[in-house]
């Protein structure tokens, strides 16, 4: 179907729809979602994949209840229209607390993310080349296998909605990971790996993969530090600190505050499935969450991360605001509605806006509460070294392996790839293994040393599952190091 | 059901490309899909999504090139656009150092005997109803949750190793119910899975809460860090099982050193003898597929019998580099968990084994060390102490930590009954799984290693 004629038939969509008697209705029309897959495993090329997809969303609120419909079929614009609105209309028959779209004005405008090269414009020949280049520099004599992959994307969507916003955008993400395995001297494989990160400014194309300071720089050093897996002793059971590098810090934010502070969850809408939070309404300004040490932000004014997109998924523009002040709770990641029904509990102002959080994954997905970039602000407690040098029992910690949460994310379990010993402000040795567990709040509240600026890089997150149906969302963490004290580390016997 | 002009262009695209001697594979998936959630007692998101998917894989010798795409395939030249997008892949590709597998479909097949027209139409109306009585029957004072998804899925899969294709249509529904009480925070839930219309009642849900209800009127409890008998509920074991077939079963995890049944080789006895597990796609409590998405025909594939290690299941690139006959495992797996003769009545059969955790679900099961065998994963809902097979009261949230070989080795009782446990997830594409699993499983000696005061 012809642009044109797809625009007029969205427009005059909405039109129907609000004019039966719907609250607010919105369109989101994807020309292009598109992502390559590239994985080479032991140097076989095992996953060369290209995906595009193409499709119309449409969200109707009606009578306080929420229908959304998708098609991938280009004649169903009135169809998908349709059976939104059918599907308004059977939810709008149980509604206790009846969802609102508080009036906003006419959102107008666009968004593209900062790239120098577009990745998928980027010949298939001189990605592989790169990759074989790393590929090469991955091997080695005690080097079992070698994983490198990358996932790039592409999306170019319209979104308009029944207060009269047109919002264009065309986002960027390139993620990619390396890692190195071999057997450790009690036959068990280990692991070392580094994905890309991005400095939080600059352009986040094709030439940030290629940067080696953000990822492929490092093949000798996980090389090394899986030799020295390979001979480490298995940590041992005991509570001791426990120093975050920003390839962990970036879980434990994401787990343990990013997901907490969704207010779709606080209020209890992912009970069936993510869980709840801990969090309560009441909590906002009152619940110390942290120590004075932990400051942090939602989006952050980050430039080049996925956690930046110019407007969410309901025509928010993305917002800059603390959600952590020295250590107190001060806002949450919200969408339009969800702020409508707190405030219509609390039967007072709680939030004043959106936090522009509300985001989808496809067209075919409804949008939900998710984070943008959930980020620790930088600290002034010095580098990694001066940290270190301050800790007398300890370890520093690298890259997840497992994370598991409690249901309210009141509680967690993290395995990581590599810990180094520090004793007397010193590293010793690296130990293999190492888990940390610990209760969220108590857990924040022994942060006692937050690294500088030279620290702190963004983490990109490609998959963080949420909601039902079930998605997949692009996230960006800007964490510096992070020291912890009295963490209950390794596993009991 | 699909328009016929799909398939239709398929196998012209198919035997054109043929001709030019291409090898390829077309899948082609077709989802309509409803979901319903519930939270705060009102629907929070009443959703339909009707799309359809074509993926073709191509191999030019050693090299190997995909294209997926979701969107209007009826269009003029597309399904010949994905075609052509994935041998121009595949001719650039980095070449494999072993030879891919070509995906040949086994037997040409036409599958509906799991669908019901009633379940892909179904009346969005019939969930709210549902869902309304199950708050009318226990009480509106609590806080529902819970979300109910139904739908079809199509596959048609036809390549040009041959003229066979091989074609399934098929309805699920995965359904799920969350009673939250609005002060104390404890939680019970429901979980209901079917492919037809009438597998899912208000009714089993209001049994089930009705008979929870009371035991959580009790103080909550703080269980300390130790071993503990635990009784596994039907979806927790499910849960679990997923896990263990993944991470010990996986050829290319047994192969590469990579699982912790890596040690280990057909014959060996790893587990209780107790266990036994296999692949079995006519099982009706699973989702019975006739083919996998390569086009290998299904049967019944035994893992692991009476405790001793069988079969492992290989993916076409781990055959491919291991020199193994790959599986008929791409898609949806159904796996049967034999039940045992234990009674029914789970609190019956824990009536003279003194302290006994009750976890029917596990929250967020990871896998701390896979070489191991090591998972973790907190109790959620209804979760309670037993003694001597009454209910002290509901614990709080509470940690296990510990391996696969130790939990099913020391398995004390397994239910004789079996139950459908729906394990499917619904990110990307519509792919319906559920296993069949005894009720409940007895474990002795279960490591606990946290908890929390979740109800507060």
């Amino acid at each position: 179907m012809k642009k044109e004629r797809l625009i007029k038939e969205i427009n005059s969509g909405i039109e129907r729809i609000m004019a039966e008697g719907a609250d607010f209705c919105d369109a989101r029309y994807y020309t292009e979602d598109s992502s390559e897959t590239l994985t080479l495993y032991d140097g076989n090329l095992e996953s060369n994949e290209t995906t595009f997809e193409s499709g119309l969303g449409v969200r109707v609120l009606y009578k306080g209840a929420w229908g959304f419909a998708a098609s991938s079929r280009e004649v169903a614009p009135a169809v998908t229209f349709k059976n939104a609105f059918s599907n308004a209309k059977t939810a709008s028959r149980l509604v206790t607390v009846p969802l609102k779209m508080d009036l906003n004005p006419p959102v107008r405008g666009k968004y593209f993310s900062p790239v120098v090269e577009d990745p998928l414009n980027i010949p298939l020949e001189a990605k592989l080349a790169f990759l074989e280049d790393l590929d090469k520099k991955l091997q080695g004599t005690h080097i079992e296998h070698r994983i490198i992959e990358i996932n790039l994307q592409r999306m170019h969507n319209f979104y308009w909605n029944s207060e009269g916003s047109f919002i264009e955008r065309k986002l960027i993400n390139c993620f990619a990971g390396s890692t190195v395995m071999a057997l450790d001297s009690d036959g068990k494989m280990q692991m070392r790996s580094k994905v890309l990160h991005t400095p939080g400014h600059g352009t986040r194309g094709w030439e940030m993969v290629t940067k080696p300071e953000l990822w492929s720089g490092r093949a000798e050093g996980i090389k090394e530090e899986l030799a020295r897996l390979l001979e480490a002793p298995e940590l041992d059971f005991g509570k001791r600190s426990v120093i975050l590098l920003p390839g962990q810090g970036m879980l434990q934010v994401h787990e343990t505050i990013g997901h907490p502070l969704e207010l779709d969850r606080i209020l209890g809408y992912e009970l069936s499935y993510a869980g709840g939070s801990f969090v309560r309404l009441e909590s906002i300004g009152q619940l110390r969450y942290g120590s004075e040490k932990l400051n942090v932000s939602a989006y952050g004014s980050i430039a080049n991360s996925p956690g930046s997109f110019g407007f969410d998924d309901e025509g928010t523009p993305e917002r800059d605001y603390l959600l952590i002040d020295k250590g107190i709770l001060v806002n949450c990641l919200t969408s339009r509605a969800m702020i409508s029904e707190v405030n219509q509990v609390a039967g007072r102002q709680v939030f004043d806006q959106s936090g522009g959080a509300s985001r989808s994954t496809a067209f075919y997905r409804a949008p939900i509460d998710r984070m943008t970039n959930v980020s620790i602000l930088p600290g002034n407690d010095g580098n990694l070294d001066r940290i270190i040098s301050a800790t007398e029992d300890g370890l520093v910690l690298d890259n997840p392996k497992s994370w598991s949460i409690g249901s309210n994310r009141e509680h967690f379990h993290f395995s990581c790839e590599i810990a180094w010993e520090v004793k007397d402000g010193r590293i010793t040795r690296v130990l293999k293994n190492p888990t940390y567990q610990g209760h969220t709040l108590e857990f924040y509240a022994n942060l006692n040393a937050v690294g500088d600026s030279s620290t702190w890089v963004v983490e990109q997150v490609p998959n963080c599952g949420k909601g039902e149906p079930n998605q997949l969302m692009e996230i960006g963490h800007g964490v510096p190091v992070l020291r912890f004290e009295n963490v209950i580390t390794g596993e009991r016997v | 059901m699909l328009d016929q002009k799909i398939p239709d262009t398929i196998i012209k695209v198919r035997d054109s490309a043929a001709k030019k001697g291409v090898k390829a594979l077309f899948r082609m998936h077709r989802e309509k899909s409803h979901l319903i959630r519930i939270g705060n007692n009102s629907v929070s998101l009443n959703t339909s999504e009707d799309l359809t998917r074509l993926d073709v894989e191509v191999i030019d010798g050693r090299r190997e090139g995909s294209c997926t795409l979701l969107g209007d395939l009826e269009g003029p030249g597309i399904i010949e656009n994905a075609l052509q997008v994935a041998v121009t892949k595949a001719a650039v590709a980095t070449p494999k150092v072993y030879e891919p597998i070509e995906r040949v479909i086994e037997n040409e097949i036409e599958e509906e005997n799991q669908f019901d027209q009633a379940i892909e139409e179904l009346d969005s109306g019939l969930k709210v109803d549902t869902y309304s009585a199950i708050m009318k029957s226990v009480g509106e004072d609590y806080n529902y949750s819970g979300s109910w998804s139904s739908g079809s899925t199509e596959i048609f899969l036809s390549g040009t190793a041959n003229d066979k294709f091989a074609w399934r249509i098929g309805t699920d529904q995965q359904f799920n119910s969350v009673l939250k009480h609005p002060e104390e925070k404890w939680e019970l839930a429901d979980f209901q899975s079917g492919w037809q219309v009438g597998d899912v009642t208000a009714e089993a849900t209001v049994e089930k809460y009705l008979d929870l209800i009371e035991v959580f009127k009790k103080p909550g409890i703080r269980v300390e860090p130790g071993r503990y008998t635990v009784l596994f509920g039907a979806q927790a074991l499910a849960e679990i099982l997923q896990m263990l077939i993944w991470t010990g079963l996986h050829g290319r995890h047994h192969e590469e050193k990579i699982g912790w049944m890596s040690e280990k080789k057909a014959g060996d006895t790893i587990l209780s003898d107790k266990i036994t597990i296999i692949d079995d796609p006519a099982n009706l409590h699973t989702f019975s597929f006739g083919f996998d998405l390569n086009g290998l025909s299904r049967h019944t594939f035994p893992f692991i019998e009476e405790g001793v290690l069988k079969n492992l299941f290989y993916d076409l690139d781990t055959a491919g580099k291991y020199g193994k006959k790959p599986t008929p495992h791409s898609g949806s797996l159904s796996a049967v968990m034999r039940a045992g003769e234990g009674l029914t009545n789970p609190f019956e059969a824990a009536r003279n084994m003194g302290r006994v955790l009750y976890i029917p679900a596990l929250h967020y099961i990871n896998i701390p060390n896979m070489s191991k065998g090591l998972f973790t994963g907190s109790s959620r809902f209804s979760a309670i102490l037993l003694e001597d097979g009454e209910a002290a009261g509901p614990i709080f949230s509470t940690r296990i930590t510990d391996t696969f070989q130790n939990v099913f080795s020391n398995v004390e009782i397994l239910s004789r009954a079996n139950l459908s446990a729906n394990v499917s997830n619904t990110y990307g594409r519509r792919m319906p799984e559920a296993f069949a699993v005894p009720s409940y499983m007895i474990s002795n000696e279960v490591k606990i290693t946290d908890s929390a005061e979740s109800f507060q």
